[in-house]
């Protein structure tokens, strides 16, 4: 008795299928040949897509205007973190205006799934998801991004800054 | 003995008792801050209004006592918007730090704002600036603009440490909490205000930013640091434990502990134990093994030399671990020759007045009694002169827990020193068994890591004699062993684990009607039953 049926009488019916999709491959190539601008692929990676600028890619930690961490080390995106994949190391600062901060922040990133659901925890917009999507590495390399990586990469020219401001935010007394 | 009903709930409460008292005994909520059942009535925060029937304003529950056919409710609309507004007068100038406040998940503003909170302030003039990250003494470290003046901590130590060192200072909503002129908040209960706080105002220098409340499970267990034996809840997750709290049981400890019991988290901690079984023979250098398979070797050398074997015991372990340990020695070997190590011999009877009492041994009684019980009655004396006699060859030691209590260690290792064989049983990693800094000279030495008292579960018998059992709270290092077990392996058994299941889960009845028949798989052959696919 076997399992799979055999389907020996049907299969004299393939030409059709095959002749259907060869026409719509035909199809495709004059379309693409007559009107190049419509044509659904790019030439990857001499050129590069542009997405979107709520795309949720690689992440950030923002900076104020002294260059230092905005980050207090809450610890809400790594409780809000659905891969666990954030760990922090709090600290007390010298400072008392700051009083905590991380002295390590590591966020494994192959674990990461972009959820973003660690940018909308943060409650001082210290960490956001960039637009950076191509980050390949080597076999062997780090891909356990610490502060230098996730605040002072080169990529972002010593730092983002939040758009939100610390001292207009005291003045008003909040 | 009045009778009131509370919520609809009757209660019958003690004479002078309060409403909220009858509350607490109704097991019906009520909110609170100022109210603490250790401590005298201030009645301040306002926040434990209720309606007293014909009575026409809402009344606080702490600081009215009860009487005979009372009827207490705080269901009422007008007792709700009450304590709305109490809550978000409390908040005027609050900072709301909750991100990087370390009371945040247990607090007392949070849980009480989930329940009864405005959530729309309508305050509209800046919040008043006050201190912050002020260092009040070597343990404690307070934010003013958190405090919301319960004035517990001031009355903790007015009433309960007696010292006298916390005030309120300044006005209305300049209010500060501070230290009396010359003086810091340093006594030896001072951590206990930092429980009481109902806010993030007080905090503890140690446990500061290690940890995100919720990241902790709590297990209660018995603190190990003398033989008050408070009752604790220790805290701890997978990276380990992290702080020691004190839970209420008026027998013994009340509301309170020490701040030196605090510190017990610490020695339970992976870095201050011995990991693996350490032998070291002769000159040889260390080797290191799984404990169990280091103490069932063991076994021969407690066997052959079983005369000249000898025993020390602190007052550190369970009361069921003595009582194995010395019956499978003496059952096994005929080994008597049990002595008690016990460090304060001196200081046994003091005691401050409050908890902390001079012998540093969680168990002390448990051990004198297992002793009674096997008829052992062995002097100290004894151990000194057959060492220096060199009539002890093996000599087996469970040593401290708590090294920081054991103040003779050095006099003792060398005393120790004097036998062949030293086993050492004991979780503290002592430096000097396995360092060469001379102190400890034996010609062989192994040392078997032993589980910490969060690791197992057992029995201490406290100064007064109350037994108090205890559970396991947690595993910190998976392969150390108790002292029972290691009897057990000294005795040349083995130890059974106790299985989970008691048959194995898949049984006959249990199997697919269409399941492949084990002959066939064997032939690699798949034969479906069910007829057609
Ligand atoms: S994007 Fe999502 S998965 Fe990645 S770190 Fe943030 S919260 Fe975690
Ligand atoms: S939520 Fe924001 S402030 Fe908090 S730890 Fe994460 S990045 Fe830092
Ligand atoms: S005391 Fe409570 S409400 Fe205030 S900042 Fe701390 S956690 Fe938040
Ligand atoms: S510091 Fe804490 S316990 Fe002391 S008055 Fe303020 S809120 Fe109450
Ligand atoms: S608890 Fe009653 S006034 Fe504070």
């Amino acid at each position: 008795m076997s399992i799979v049926q055999n389907s020996a009488q049907k299969s004299k019916w393939y030409l059709p299928g095959v002749i259907g999709g060869l026409g719509i491959t035909m199809k495709h190539l004059l379309k693409n040949l007559i009107s190049k601008k419509s044509m659904q692929t790019i030439n990857y990676p001499e050129e590069k897509y542009e997405y979107g600028p709520r795309f949720k890619g690689n992440h950030i930690l923002t900076v104020k205007k002294d260059g230092s961490l905005r980050c207090t080390a809450c610890m809400l995106c790594a409780t809000n973190c659905p891969a666990e994949c954030i760990k922090i190391t709090a600290s007390e600062n010298p400072d008392p205006k700051v009083e905590k901060f991380p002295i390590s922040y590591e966020i494994d990133i192959l674990r990461c799934v972009f959820c973003g659901f660690c940018e909308e925890a943060c409650p001082v917009d210290a960490i956001r998801l960039g637009p950076e999507w191509q980050t390949p590495g080597l076999s062997g390399s780090n891909f356990t991004y610490d502060i230098n990586h996730l605040a002072y990469r080169p990529a972002l020219k010593g730092g983002i800054q939040s758009h939100v401001d610390d001292e207009e935010r005291h003045k008003e007394g909040i | 003995m009045p009778k009131c009903t509370i919520n609809g709930k009757e209660v019958e409460v003690k004479d002078g008792q309060t409403i909220m008292e009858a509350f607490k005994k109704a097991d019906e909520p009520i909110a609170h801050y100022c109210y603490h059942p250790g401590l005298s009535v201030a009645g301040v925060c306002r926040l434990c209004i209720c309606d007293i029937e014909g009575n026409p304003r809402p009344q606080i529950a702490c600081n009215t006592t009860v009487t005979e056919g009372m009827k207490v409710s705080t269901k009422s609309d007008k007792v709700k918007e009450g304590v709305k507004w109490v809550l978000d007068f409390h908040l005027i100038n609050h900072p709301l730090d909750c991100p990087i406040c370390d009371q945040a998940g247990e607090c007392g503003l949070q849980e009480q704002y989930m329940a009864f909170g405005k959530y729309e302030p309508e305050m509209a003039e800046k919040k008043v600036k006050k201190h912050k990250v002020v260092d009040l003494g070597p343990t404690v470290v307070l934010d003013s603009e958190r405090c919301i003046l319960c004035s517990r901590c001031v009355r903790f130590t007015e009433e309960v440490s007696k010292t006298n060192e916390l005030g309120i200072f300044n006005r209305g909503d300049r209010s500060e909490i501070g230290c009396v002129e010359g003086k810091s908040l340093d006594n030896k209960y001072s951590l206990n205000t930092v429980d009481i706080c109902p806010v993030g105002a007080l905090t503890s220098k140690d446990f500061r930013f290690k940890q995100r409340v919720w990241y902790l499970k709590d297990s209660d267990t018995v603190c190990n640091g003398c033989s008050t034996g408070c009752n604790v809840k220790v805290y701890f997750n997978k990276e380990g434990m992290f702080r020691v709290k004190p839970v209420h049981n008026e027998q013994v400890n009340g509301y309170w502990m020490c701040d030196e019991g605090r510190n017990i988290y610490q020695f339970a901690n992976k870095e201050n134990r011995f990991e693996k079984g350490i032998k070291k023979l002769g000159g040889a250098s260390l080797e290191t093994m799984l404990p169990g398979a280091l103490a069932k070797e063991l076994h021969q050398l407690v066997k052959s030399g079983k005369d000249q074997t000898a025993v020390v015991l602190t007052g550190q372990y369970t009361s069921e671990e003595y009582d194995s340990f010395i019956g499978t020695l003496s059952k096994e070997f005929g080994i008597k020759k049990v002595y008690h190590w016990n460090q304060n011999e001196k200081q046994m009877g003091d005691f401050d007045g409050l908890l902390i009492r001079g012998d540093k041994n969680p168990n002390t009684k448990g051990l004198l009694k297992v002793f009674e019980k096997h008829q052992i009655k062995t002097e100290w004396q004894d151990l000194e002169k057959s060492l220096e006699s060199k009539s002890i060859k093996n000599l087996i030691v469970a040593g401290p827990e708590n090294l920081s209590v054991f103040a003779d260690m050095d006099s003792k290792l060398a005393l120790f020193s004097k036998a062949e064989n030293l086993i050492w049983l004991g979780a503290a990693k002592v430096e000097a068994l396995t360092s060469d800094s001379g102190k400890v000279k034996n010609k062989n030495i192994f040392v078997i890591p032993l589980k910490s008292f969060v690791e197992k579960e057992g029995t201490f018998v406290n100064h007064s004699g109350l037994e108090q059992k205890f559970k396991k709270a947690t595993t910190i290092l998976h392969e150390t062993l108790t002292l029972t077990e290691v009897a057990i392996l000294f005795a040349g058994k083995n130890l059974t684990l106790p299985s989970a299941v008691e048959k194995p889960a898949f049984v006959e009845s249990q199997r697919r009607s269409d399941q492949v028949q084990l002959e066939h798989r064997k032939k690699n052959e798949f034969v479906f039953k069910r007829g057609t696919l």
